[in-house]
């Protein structure tokens, strides 16, 4: 357990120096951005849940599938562009406590971000209401709400995390990662009420808004369950594998 | 006898292409092994088993006595690296390089100070590894492999990419490491110069084969010096050189006169150069050539037969 602490920590000193918070910091501003002018363009005002739905929509649908491609393949680069995979692999350390703090390490910031992003929008959204209050959200903020539908939007991803995180390490090019993102985000998007889309990693977060409530049980346990299952074959696999 | 670093019968295939070939390596305690061969030999692959990175088909490989494939961990904590892929992250400094794989190794913090002293390296301490030029980067790379103090160190190919000079610091610090340090060093090379003047004992690979290996001098001693005689007429400097008893190797440059093993080149020349002087055969040039690990590895190169010295 003190190497796995070590492991972390050394983890984060490699991170320090990256553009990883940058990264995490421009999704949530990204998306704070577009709730503002968008709700200074309207017309008419919407209550707060359906406003913050929104922010929780372009979140799910196009910013964390595109955001955990970036951050995996940033967290692994960090390893494969000096080369380092060899001398890592020949300390006394058990393998897969490297690759399990790169693991917890993204889940980490993916948290920050689900939080930046909840928080962002909420006070974008508050911002543009005060400079226009015809538009100003309406009604009452059931924060609550907004933190569960967050938390089990970011649980669903542990899944997108996994196959992401998994892809990336294994290939020393960024490519076959970025492609596995890009390509998982674009059916995301083009095929959004697709069946097959409940079970698709990179799908799995939007259908926590699905009306159908069942279908939003089957997303959250098959990405958060599925996702630690995927997180621990990773780890097995990861470790044992021969680097030539 | 125990070794610092033994393998048995150590084989390991990539496809169809055997890549290490029945390797029985044996580098005693406290020497500074030569790992020779070409490039393609196999020698990377050994090192790799060594450190635990691939696994042996069949054998085993012993470091300080413990088997890499039964107790990775055990052997690991008992080796220093330095690979050809430094792996350093060059946005952070030399120091805080070493300090990652210090906290991972779990030396104390004294530990960095103390190696970037033995490679001379503490004044550029602060600098980010993007700044280092690559003898620093060696340098460093060699700090890493000392950290922790480890009896064993396995250096692939230290001088690749070095300029002379580099190379030549590189030469003088692994020369002195074994008295400063008591550390085994194990140090792979294709360059024979480098190993020659840096190791006590060699081991060549030839083809995925280990075709020699001992002390260097041992090995050395068991070769004949060789002087190469130029003359106005080569034929008849033969002829003199044979009624003197020595042995001759015609060459198209001249004569290459072989002495009897242990015997002087200094006084095999002057004899040589007496006898062809006193039968008249003008002598333009004598160029005596000690036993050197080049004629060594050319023998075994060229007959792929095993030559082995007691280490």
């Amino acid at each position: 357990m003190n190497t796995l602490a070590t492991a972390l920590l050394v983890e984060h000193r490699k991170l320090r120096r990256s553009l990883a918070l940058l990264l995490a910091a421009s999704v949530p501003l990204l998306i704070a951005v577009f709730l503002f002018f968008n709700l200074l363009r309207g017309h008419q005002a919407r209550p707060w849940q359906q406003d913050m739905q929104m922010g929780a929509a372009i979140w799910a649908f196009f910013m964390l599938p595109m955001g955990v491609t970036a951050l995996t393949v940033l967290v692994a680069q960090v390893e494969h562009v000096p080369r380092s995979w060899d001398h890592l692999r020949a300390l006394p350390v058990p393998r897969w406590h490297f690759f399990l703090a790169k693991a917890a390490w993204v889940l980490g910031i993916v948290a920050l971000m689900s939080a930046g992003v909840l928080a962002g929008s909420a006070a974008a959204l508050y911002l543009a209401g005060r400079i226009e209050p015809a538009v100003a959200p309406q009604g009452p903020l059931d924060m609550g709400y907004c933190v569960l539908l967050y938390g089990r939007m970011y649980l669903s991803a542990f899944l997108l995390v996994a196959v992401q995180l998994w892809l990336a390490l294994r290939y020393a090019s960024f490519v076959p990662a970025l492609a596995a993102g890009i390509g998982g985000t674009f059916f995301a998007v083009v095929a959004s009420s697709a069946k097959v889309g409940v079970v698709l990693p990179w799908q799995v977060p939007i259908n926590l808004l699905a009306s159908d409530p069942l279908r939003a049980r089957i997303a959250l346990l098959w990405g958060c369950l599925g996702g630690v299952a995927a997180l621990a074959l990773m780890l097995v696999h990861l470790a044992h594998r021969e680097v030539r | 006898m125990s070794f610092a670093i033994e393998t048995q019968s150590l084989c390991r295939r990539f496809g169809d292409r055997l890549v290490v070939d029945q390797i029985s390596l044996h580098v005693p305690r406290r020497a500074i092994y030569g790992f020779l061969g070409r490039n393609g030999a196999g020698k990377t692959t050994t090192l790799k088993i060594l450190l635990g990175l691939l696994r042996a088909d069949h054998g085993r490989a012993l470091v300080d006595g413990i088997d890499v494939a039964v107790e990775r961990r055990a052997a690991a904590r008992r080796v220093g690296a330095l690979l050809e892929a430094h792996g350093f992250y060059v946005n952070l400094s030399g120091e805080a390089n070493l300090d990652l794989t210090r906290r991972l190794l779990g030396c104390p913090a004294t530990e960095v100070a103390r190696v970037l002293a033995l490679v001379e390296l503490g004044a550029h301490a602060r600098r980010r590894v993007a700044d280092y030029s690559l003898g620093m980067r060696q340098r460093l790379g060699l700090a890493r492999a000392l950290l922790g103090a480890p009896p064993v160190l396995v250096l692939d190919e230290p001088t690749n990419g070095l300029d002379p000079e580099g190379m030549a610091d590189m030469r003088r610090f692994l020369r002195e490491l074994p008295e400063r340090t008591g550390v085994t060093v194990l140090l792979s090379s294709h360059l024979l110069g480098e190993i020659e003047h840096v190791a006590t004992h060699v081991g060549i690979l030839s083809q995925g084969r280990l075709v020699m290996e001992g002390g260097l001098a041992e090995l050395k001693a068991g070769l004949t010096a060789e002087i190469r005689v130029q003359a106005d007429d080569p034929a008849r400097a033969a002829k003199v050189a044979r009624a003197h008893g020595f042995t001759i190797d015609a060459a198209d440059d001249g004569l290459t006169v072989r002495l009897a093993p242990g015997e002087d080149p200094r006084e095999g020349s002057a004899a040589l150069n007496r006898a062809l002087c006193a039968a008249g055969v003008a002598v333009h040039a004598l160029h005596p050539e000690l036993p050197s690990l080049e004629r060594l590895y050319r023998a075994v190169s060229q007959s792929p037969a095993a030559v082995e010295a007691t280490p």
